[in-house]
């Protein structure tokens, strides 16, 4: 086969997972609640308790209000749910043959596995930035290098955890069984990734541990997820709990690592 | 564009067309009441020191670039001014113990820096005036390594742990002193050879100017910042109210004739009160 017709290939296992995400109502929908139920109900909901009320005494010290800081980690939410549940579709296309003709072509393994994720991450990128259309409601500004910039990013990190969600599917035989595991996955890695709660960086580790219990700064810290908000809130907002380069590393290393092995899961099964 | 192509994606842009028009829609929502509130009791609340020459100056026929602002602003809003002196402000290092509540103020003017350490505790408007350390000595410079230099932090938000590691950095030794008759004392009588103040404040010091010059200091670590407007954090509705009545105000040209009539640009100019 030519260079072209394996690129056409890929193009086409790519325009499938396109078409059929952009047909799924009650995908689009998730996209759209989430961003709705975190920024809208939460971020307004909560935004009393961190407001000022007398100069100088603030709890949520950051230079930023609450839904500024939110709105980041509530665009890494709703592409975590999209990339990693992309392995619902693997698991469809395994339970009902479609992986197994995509299989017996002359393609490549590898290039069926890229096309596929790089539709997730084509569509978890897509879901992505559907919050930033919120971005005036949570007054936060963007330019267009910085909207670039936090999109690029965004796509890095969606092609790592589809990757991801392909691994997890290699191990989940059933429907139902991936909806408990996503769950258990997907909510925990978000609540222990700084999102909801600032860890102060002007704070010594010491300091923080009397802020918070040792065991939640551990699992913050052992987090990548905690790093891939924090370089996106370093884009967005332009405030970083880490030294930047932190996050573009673990962005980057996850979508290598995740990536290669999904390929290898991919081979075997 | 072929009709398959055009039915192929139909139903995927009336799916994305209907989710970004619920988006949009949700994005107009008010966020807080912040606003609501001031429109039904008419009244812009402005708390101020009472005194911070040119933003607060005390004096009915020029009040201050900053209350004059906040007046503007006020009127583009449709609503009245009502200016709260509170001789608290600046009495302390820490603001907390200037008491300012939220029953007192919706803004709060009059030297606030537009630093990140403002903005840990309100939502800042840049107001276009400059502010940031400066340095005073007879020869426009900064003395010689070991030197002693006499210190007023104020009370503006600007970075004072900042300033200290550029003076250690420097070879200075940094004296803190308590008021601008202090800091005019000690540098009129030689014990210190230079003074770093808040660029407005050098305005309160009763030096010769012929004799003494102001200068920017500039490092990675502090640049001249904004002043600005100081907002509640989370009072979203009422910043983005303020921020197209000052856009409407500078589109008019009214602000560029506020910042020459009090002379809030960039320049430093030391003035005998």
């Amino acid at each position: 086969m030519t260079a072209i017709m394996l690129l056409r290939g890929v193009y086409a296992v790519w325009l499938r997972e396109i078409t059929r995400a952009t047909r799924d109502r009650a995908q689009l929908i998730g996209g759209v609640s989430r961003p709705l139920i975190w920024l809208l109900i939460l971020g307004v909901g909560l935004n009393p308790y961190f407001r000022g009320e007398v100069y100088g005494e603030v709890r949520f010290v950051i230079p930023f209000t609450y839904l500024q800081f939110l709105f980041p980690a509530v665009i890494v939410l709703n592409i975590m749910y999209t990339s990693i549940q992309f392995a619902v579709s693997v698991i469809w296309d395994r339970e009902f043959g479609f992986l197994r003709e995509v299989l017996v072509s002359p393609m490549p393994r590898r290039l069926i596995l890229l096309g596929k994720v790089l539709g997730g991450s084509t569509i978890a990128t897509l879901h992505g930035s559907l919050v930033l259309i919120l971005a005036r409601f949570a007054d936060v500004t963007l330019s267009i290098p910085q909207m670039l910039t936090a999109l690029g990013l965004m796509f890095v990190l969606a092609f790592g955890l589809t990757s991801f969600g392909v691994i997890l599917a290699a191990r989940v035989r059933s429907f139902e069984g991936f909806g408990v595991f996503s769950n258990t996955i997907i909510l925990p890695l978000y609540f222990t990734s700084s999102s909801v709660f600032p860890l102060d960086p002007s704070l010594t580790r010491t300091q923080m541990v009397t802020a918070y219990p040792e065991w939640l700064v551990f699992l913050m810290q052992i987090n990548p997820i905690t790093y891939a908000v924090d370089a996106l809130r370093g884009v967005i907002i332009g405030f970083n709990q880490f030294p930047p380069a932190y996050g573009l590393m673990v962005i980057f290393g996850m979508a290598v690592v995740f990536f290669v092995v999904a390929l290898i899961d991919f081979g075997r099964s | 564009m072929s009709r398959s192509v055009v039915n192929r994606w139909r139903a995927a842009a009336v799916n994305l067309g209907a989710v970004i028009v619920l988006l949009v829609a949700a994005s107009l929502l008010p966020p807080d009441t912040s606003l609501s509130d001031r429109e039904r009791s008419g009244v812009l609340k402005l708390c101020v020191p009472q005194s911070f020459p040119p933003l607060v100056t005390g004096d009915p026929e020029m009040p201050g670039y900053d209350v004059e602002l906040a007046g503007a602003i006020a009127s583009e809003m449709g609503l009245r001014l009502q200016v709260n002196t509170l001789p608290a402000i600046g009495r302390d290092y820490n603001p907390r113990n200037w008491s300012l509540t939220r029953a007192q103020c919706d803004i709060i003017g009059g030297g606030v820096a537009d630093s990140a350490q403002t903005r840990s505790f309100l939502q800042t408007i840049p107001t276009d005036s400059r502010t940031g350390w400066i340095g005073i000595s007879a020869t426009g410079t900064m003395p010689e390594t070991g030197s002693v230099v006499a210190v007023l932090p104020g009370t503006s938000g600007l970075d004072r742990v900042a300033l200290s590691t550029w003076l250690r950095s420097q070879g200075l030794r940094g004296q803190l002193v308590r008021s601008p008759v202090q800091l005019s004392q000690d540098l009129a009588s030689g014990v210190a050879q230079t003074a770093v103040t808040e660029r407005f404040l050098a305005n309160g010091l009763e030096l010769d100017p012929a004799a003494n010059k102001a200068f920017w200091l500039e490092s990675d670590h502090f640049a001249p910042v904004s002043t600005a407007l100081g907002l509640w954090k989370g009072d979203q509705t009422l910043k983005r109210a303020v921020e197209a009545a000052t856009t409407r105000l500078e589109a008019s040209g009214s602000l560029e004739k506020l910042r020459k009539r009090y002379g809030v640009g960039a320049e430093l100019t030391l003035t005998n009160p």
